[in-house]
């Protein structure tokens, strides 16, 4: 999760952006004598806010208390791992239950080639979510996983996966075999592999008659396959016993309700209301909703505009236009209103929808009033006068194409309207050129 | 009585003594004394820079804080910036603190000078100051005898006037045997009154931080200092501040009600017991009223007690794994500390637990309620610290009748109340401490009763 201080102490999060242990104190590196300070309150609050937006029910009026879970090894300063007992469970996305949520705290990084620990990353906040098993394929997996990615980066309460803040611990059976858990996968890329890997592995001992134990297995990014863990690690007892230094947590209806009230609307329900409220299609939606700052300029710009305009020009032009620029929706700098002004010209016919992308682009990369930019750009609207000029001088300097034209050759009159668009600077608008074209071409044959 | 601490602190206030001269006197007497009684592992090459720092701001007449000047010792599992704290044990006999633990901060804010690390049972886990890595501790009102533990050398310092107070630990009776043992004063406050930030684990649940002092004046003086809630902090009770000096003289003891079990005559030597049966017609005699309470499991404490201690330092000694300082604690460390560990290990594993550690904390709720119920009637209970005499330095004892040294404190623990132990006489010259457990928060009542029978001792 992407709170700014951790979980038990006061030491900011940012792991990945700065010095090895540099983010420590006392605390978060397990120095003798180090108490927890009570746990981070926007962390309890975020973990509520995923909860609910994954439809859980929240453990409220009862004591969830935060467990040592002990195990043996370098980047585990106190030796345990804090982590709670539910906070929510019995929550659903895309048809798959989710079991519980939990609040855990994250060891450090251990490199074991340099054999060094960095200890940034120890007491960052992080959620376990655990899903029950649904799931009936690779494919169903990942699509699972790229939403679930989508609700949690719409909470705004964690760091995006892209960095490798997911990480994942993979559950499969095939029938007549055993459960075989993978873990150390760190994207959803890695999830659809190592299924895709564990499948084929799981068949083939199958198919030889072998049998396919019950076991944990580590995932190998760099070679796209999973390996079983250290028997060690199998054998494992945490000996969890409630933390003697930390009060358990007891959420009420209270706070839940002020978090709900806070929370951002879940992508997946947001889809399905812009459909309803707006009557666009359901592929323009899925595009809005894909990240909530986009959604949120959608809203607010059908707010002022035709919606179904503006969904169209979401779904195509914008969606080009910031895929080109390599720029989120977060990102985007020109407001709601200025964007609505612009497609409002479009509506108006005022300039044509090519016209408006290049106003677009502007827009994006500095943002100003589409009329203004409209001036800077050149493209004051063309004088019908002007535009039957050009078409006209367009006729009589290319004669051949004319000809070609009259013959029935009909990508002849591209090659005018080429010409028209060439003298207008790209002014006019290609379907009243194409038009005009026509009508002149067809007068002139019966002249 | 020599010069109580107040007077001490009087003198110093006045200019009559200076903090530097209070300190090098400290540092003298141990200098002289310690080697033979152990009660230092390391002092502060700092102090007497730091009482000039008082005397000079004394001298400009700026505030000073109310341990002004006077020498303070710390127990070695209490993190002092700079100071190594050592535990008292192999497996942390390099570590030196980065940082100041929460009571030590207070400590300096009120102008108390850390003189140096007192010696203890290794991890506190003993009662008797004899398995400190650096050599047992002597007792200095009992030559030859152990001195008590774990914080024995907080006790022998103050016993042997080597400093004028001592920051002691009190998990099952760290600070209230010693004391008994020492013939000094010693406080175990109420579970949460105290900031644990900066105190290495024994049981996290039951380890409190209190004062060892020569005089009831000086106990409350420090746990005056060092009380109240630190906010970084999650498992403290919501207390602002204490006041018990100006509260401690006054009515004296008449009308309160003092409770007293049957079970301590049952547990305890007869030699012992006639010094507290002694103390009690004492109190009686100064006005309060004996009321007899029933503690009927106040034994099953002990068992109870040593499953849920093992279990809790288990956990808490997961971090010495070598890898950070140094030593595995597994590998180095003594005895008593390898024998809780391993039997917290096993306790604690998956298939045993509903059988052992659930019962024991089951078990603690009985002697939880038992207590609170004994205390809703009376204000404090009163009876022996130790239910027998110190046995002789080096003398073998088996593990079981070293565990049997605790029967009688560590229900205080176990419960979250507060005790408090004063002298209460001696046996062929050994002394023996009252034991006064008050309720949650009840320092006040604990110290007032303590403070009457010092009176009347001092006037016999």
């Amino acid at each position: 999760m992407s709170t700014e201080r951790k979980l038990y102490c006061d030491c900011p999060t940012n792991y990945q952006d700065v010095p090895p242990n540099t983010n420590v104190c006392p605390i978060c590196t397990g120095m003798p004598g180090a108490k927890p300070l009570p746990p981070n309150e926007h962390a309890v609050n975020a973990a509520i806010e995923i909860a609910l937006m994954l439809g859980c029910r929240i453990t409220t009026d009862q004591t969830i208390f935060i467990q040592r879970k002990h195990y043996d090894y370098p980047d585990l300063p106190s030796g345990y791992q804090r982590t709670s007992l539910p906070i929510a469970r019995d929550g659903e996305l895309q048809g798959v239950r989710i079991r519980e949520v939990h609040l855990e705290e994250d060891p450090g990084q251990y490199d074991p080639v340099a054999g060094a620990v960095d200890y940034n990353r120890s007491g960052v906040p992080l959620v376990e979510i655990v899903t029950e098993p649904d799931i009936k394929s690779p494919e169903e997996a990942r699509k699972f996983l790229r939403m679930l990615t989508r609700v949690l980066e719409y909470t705004g309460k964690v760091r995006p996966e892209a960095g490798g803040a997911m990480r994942a611990d993979v559950n499969i059976s095939l029938e007549g075999g055993g459960r075989v858990e993978v873990k150390n996968i760190n994207s959803v890329k890695g999830a659809y592999r190592a299924l895709k890997y564990e499948i084929i592995r799981q068949r083939e001992r199958l198919k030889r008659g072998e049998a396919v134990v019950r076991e944990t297995r580590a995932y190998l990014e760099s070679q796209m396959v999973t390996v079983p863990m250290r028997v060690k690690e199998l054998e494992e007892d945490y000996r969890y016993i409630p933390d003697p230094d930390i009060f358990p947590l007891i959420l009420d209806a209270k706070r839940v309700n002020s978090v709900r009230g806070k929370m951002a609307e879940p992508p997946h329900l947001r889809e399905q209301r812009l459909v309803k409220q707006y009557k666009i299609p359901n592929a323009a939606a899925e595009v809005i909703v894909s990240e909530r700052e986009l959604a949120d300029l959608y809203e607010a710009v059908a707010r002022e505009v035709d919606p179904k305009l503006a969904a169209t020009w979401f779904r195509t032009k914008l969606k080009k236009v910031l895929n080109y620029m390599k720029l989120r929706a977060a990102d985007v700098k020109f407001t709601p209103k200025q964007f609505a002004g612009l497609l409002q010209m479009v509506k108006m016919k005022r300039v044509t929808p090519e016209q408006g992308e290049l106003v677009l682009r502007e827009l994006a990369k500095e943002p100003a009033d589409p009329e203004e930019l409209l001036v800077k750009l050149g493209l004051v609207p063309l004088k019908k006068s002007e535009l039957r000029a050009a078409v006209d001088r367009a006729i009589r300097e290319n004669p051949r194409a004319v000809k070609d034209y009259r013959a029935g050759r009909k990508e002849a009159l591209n090659f005018l309207a080429g010409k028209v668009m060439e003298l207008t600077r790209g002014r006019a608008d290609p379907r009243e050129v194409a038009r005009l074209l026509k009508s002149k071409l067809k007068k002139k044959r019966k002249i | 009585m020599g010069r109580g601490t107040l007077d001490k602190f009087d003198a110093i206030r006045r200019g009559e003594l200076s903090a530097v001269e209070n300190v090098q006197r400290a540092l003298e007497r141990i200098k002289k004394q310690d080697k033979r009684i152990k009660a230092f592992i390391e002092l502060n090459p700092n102090a007497l820079a730091e009482a000039e720092a008082i005397d000079r701001k004394l001298k400009r007449g700026e505030r000073v804080g109310k341990l002004a000047g006077l020498a303070i010792g710390v127990k070695s599992n209490i993190n002092v910036t700079g100071l190594r704290a050592t535990c008292a044990s192999r497996t942390l006999e390099n570590y030196v603190s980065t940082y100041d633990a929460e009571v030590v901060k207070r400590v300096r804010a009120e102008g108390g000078i850390v003189v140096g690390m007192n010696n203890m049972d290794e991890f506190a886990c003993g009662s008797s100051g004899e398995t400190s890595a650096f050599g047992p501790t002597d007792n200095p009102a009992a030559p030859g005898h152990i001195p008590g533990g774990s914080s024995s050398g907080g006790a022998a310092a103050i016993a042997a006037g080597m400093c004028d107070l001592c920051l002691g630990t009190d998990t099952g009776g760290s600070i209230r045997n010693p004391a008994s043992h020492c013939g000094v004063v010693g406080i175990k406050p109420t579970y949460g009154l105290v900031p644990r930030q900066g105190l290495i684990d024994l049981g996290m649940s039951l380890d409190q931080i209190g004062p060892l002092a020569p005089d009831v004046s000086g106990a409350a003086l420090l746990l005056e200092a060092i009380a109240g809630k630190n906010p970084n902090e999650c498992v403290m009770l919501d207390v602002e501040q204490v006041s018990y000096l100006d509260r401690l003289g006054g009515n004296g003891v008449k009308g309160m009600r003092v409770g007293v079990s049957p079970k301590f005559a049952e547990l305890t030597d007869p030699k012992v017991m006639g010094v507290i049966d002694k103390a009690v017609e004492k109190l009686h005699d100064l006005g309060a009223e004996i009321v007899e309470v029933q503690l009927p499991n106040l034994e099953r404490g002990l068992p109870a007690y040593y499953l849920i201690v093992s279990v809790e330092f288990f956990s808490a000694t997961r971090k010495f794994d070598g890898r950070k300082y140094g030593k595995r604690i597994e590998e180095v460390c003594g005895e008593e500390v390898l024998r809780r560990i391993l039997r917290g290990q096993y306790i604690s594993r998956k298939e045993y637990r509903g059988k052992y550690y659930q019962r024991a904390l089951q078990v603690r709720t009985l002697i939880r309620q038992e207590l609170m119920a004994a205390l809703e009637k009376v204000d404090v209970i009163a009876g022996p610290t130790v239910p027998k005499l110190p046995h002789r330095l080096g003398e073998k004892i088996s593990v079981s009748s070293m565990y049997a040294y605790d029967y009688l404190t560590i229900p205080a623990n176990l419960a979250g109340i507060c005790g408090g132990v004063i002298k209460a006489g001696e046996v062929n010259g050994i002394p023996v401490g009252l034991q006064v457990q008050g309720k949650v928060l009840g320092e006040l009542e604990v110290l007032r009763m303590m403070r009457a029978l010092e009176v009347h001792n001092s006037c016999e």
